[in-house]
């Protein structure tokens, strides 16, 4: 809908991220078979799917919260072995949670920096900046447009809203390479939901950050996503830019509920009965 | 004053914060707010108390003297809990730790003649290296820190009283060691102003420097802040990058050493190493100083200054009934009373902090 003042990325673009053949299981739970995604720089990719179908476990992956059974993670020319979230947020890739990583009993600027705190020396004490912390924190929620009571008072005091709000904020503080965002809409209201869509989408305006984009409302995706690609089981089931398919295509392969190849060969279909 | 009228702003346009409506929700509420202020207000009325009922007698230095050592005794092992409760643990094995780590380090000294500032430090070592173990046990085997440190305190309590057949042990005594962490030169011919005024309270004044240093860690350090993250959100703190299991393994490593320490300076207040100086009663005053302290269950919040005043009002019931007549066991009943009544008002601050969320 808004796709008309945003150009679409560049097919020359060089590839940033490339997940291979990544496999998962958790005990006798398989999360994932043979999965592989690639991103390009500045692009932003929607990875829908259904409930369980494995959007989660991938993107934990890719933040080092998991680690693969099998499968690679080559991330600008280099593979990756991520040993924790630490990791892969030194390396510039930052995830925005399904439930937000806030810690309730923190105030919001001790949110913001939290894994990334600054300090000053007293006494040669390496002790937290907290006015640093709280002046930044308070200029960089004011320069989003983010409205909340005050960078000092507890998470917990936050509205849904304000929480997301702050969780997005805290991971596009650092201007990373690659942003994850698990259902950043989800539990938002109209309004608020609006204003986190405008956020994505000045970023993708600029084309400076890549964007891992799990959305459940097909609607939203078309709105701001370059591509599209379909977890079912555990498997990737179809992988388009969202100008070669419909809101009604990823509705029936929803709907058809069927197995990898069912799915691979009705998506196919569909697509010949459209050309 | 600023954050209530931040509270009803956010309350005005948005919504999800609930005003305190009763008068006993707005006690909670502020209660929640100013817990030590509130440990503070119980502590002084029970020093009133026990001035008027005891003819003056119980500001006396003497008196003062016992009441504050055993506040440093339960305030150091108390401080350790509350940094572990905040993260969502418990260390039980404490009041083990407590008899082993001096009755080592008495041994050592008098085995090979090495000074007691170098065996101390053995002592401390092991308390180092026994909390090292519990958080290892804890976070790598995923069992209850509960069961854990109750199974480490009968193994340690054990091992201390087959280590010298449960003998107490005559401890050497070296100045100026001695005099420096515990031993009370104290006359009641003495200035309390001089030297030896102040080793009436060195074991308090050692507490009370480790509690200053550990409310600075709590509030103004990247551990502090990291232990709170741990305790309050595990799996939110762990996606952000925080590493919880070594936050644990520290925090159970200060509970060892402060254990330690606390009997390191005990033994040398009495110049003698009992096998049975500690014990489950020591934890549990411990942990009842630190619950008292206004320390949450739940995790996630908990006060270093509290422990200290938790610490204090359970030295006061302890000695202060007794000064007044009462016999030593009725004390008992009086904390226990205060643990439940902390606790209720614990569990009913927590609420409002959660019925406050969204």
């Amino acid at each position: 809908m808004n796709q008309k003042d945003i150009p679409a990325v560049n097919p020359n673009t060089p590839v940033i991220l490339e997940m291979s053949h990544i496999s998962k299981s958790f005990g006798a739970v398989t999360a994932l078979v043979d999965v592989s995604i690639n991103l390009r720089q500045g692009e932003v990719l929607a990875l829908v799917g259904d409930n369980g179908a494995g959007k989660s476990t991938l993107i934990k992956i890719l933040s080092g919260f998991h680690r693969p059974d099998s499968g690679t993670i080559t991330y600008q020319g280099k593979e990756m072995h991520f040993g924790s979230p630490r990791d892969a947020r030194a390396q510039g890739i930052e995830t925005v949670y399904q439930d937000l990583a806030l810690i309730d009993d923190l105030s919001v600027y001790h949110n913001m920096f939290l894994g990334r705190e600054y300090h000053k020396r007293i006494l040669g004490l390496k002790l937290l900046d907290n006015r640093k912390m709280r002046d930044l924190a308070q200029t960089y929620l004011n320069t989003l447009g983010i409205d909340i009571p005050s960078v000092n008072s507890t998470v917990d005091l936050l509205s849904g809203g304000q929480r997301q709000s702050v969780a997005v904020a805290r991971s596009i503080y650092s201007s990373p390479t690659i942003l994850v965002l698990d259902e950043p809409l989800a539990a938002l209201g109209v309004r608020e939901g609006a204003h986190v869509l405008g956020l994505i989408q000045n970023l993708r305006r600029q084309r400076s950050v890549s964007i891992i984009l799990i959305v459940h409302n097909y609607n939203q995706v078309f709105e701001v996503c370059d591509r599209i690609n379909f977890l079912h089981s555990g498997e990737i089931v179809l992988d388009a830019s969202t100008s070669e398919t419909s809101e009604e295509e990823l509705i029936r392969i929803v709907k058809s509920g069927l197995g990898r190849k069912a799915i691979a060969a009705a998506a196919a279909e569909l697509r010949a009965r459209g050309d | 004053m600023a954050r209530t009228s931040q509270t009803r702003q956010a309350t005005a346009h948005k919504v999800g914060i609930k005003v305190p409506d009763t008068a006993f929700e707005k006690v909670l509420v502020i209660l929640s707010r100013y817990r030590e202020a509130s440990i503070a207000v119980v502590a002084i009325v029970l020093v009133v108390y026990f001035q008027l009922a005891s003819n003056g007698a119980f500001l006396s230095p003497q008196e003062l003297s016992v009441v504050l050592r055993d506040t440093g005794r339960f305030g150091l092992i108390a401080v350790a809990e509350v940094m572990l409760m905040i993260t969502g643990e418990i260390d039980l094995s404490v009041g083990s730790t407590f008899s082993l780590a001096p009755y080592v380090m008495v041994l050592i000294t008098i085995s090979w003649g090495v000074p007691l500032a170098v065996s101390a430090l053995v002592g401390l070592l092991l308390g180092v290296l026994i909390g090292a173990v519990n958080g290892i046990i804890t976070v790598r085997f995923r069992v209850p820190s509960l069961i854990t440190t109750v199974g480490t305190f009968f193994l340690l309590q054990g091992v201390v009283v087959s280590l010298y057949n449960s003998q107490p042990i005559v401890a050497p005594v070296q100045e100026p060691f001695n005099e420096i962490f515990g031993e009370n030169l104290y006359s009641p011919t003495d200035s309390i102003w001089s030297w030896h005024g102040l080793t009436a309270f060195t074991p308090f004044l050692w507490t009370v420097l480790v509690v200053a240093a550990m409310a600075l860690v709590l509030n103004r350090t990247t551990f502090g802040l990291h232990t709170i993250a741990t305790g309050s959100n595990i799996v939110g703190a762990q996606e952000i990058g925080v590493r919880t299991d070594r936050i644990k393994v520290y925090n159970f490593m200060i509970a060892g050493a402060f254990a330690a320490a606390a009997g390191v300076i005990n033994t040398t207040q009495f110049a003698s190493a009992d096998p049975l100086a500690g014990g489950p009663f020591l934890t549990l005053q411990a942990i009842a100083a630190a619950v008292i302290g206004g320390t949450s269950l739940l995790g996630g919040s908990g006060t270093a200054i509290g422990s200290l005043l938790g610490a204090f009002v359970v030295a006061t019931l302890n000695n202060g009934l007794v000064m007044i007549g009462a016999q030593a066991t009725v004390s008992d009943i009086y904390l226990g009373a205060a643990i439940v009544l902390a606790m209720i008002l614990n569990v009913a601050v927590d609420r409002v902090r959660a019925r406050r969320r969204i």
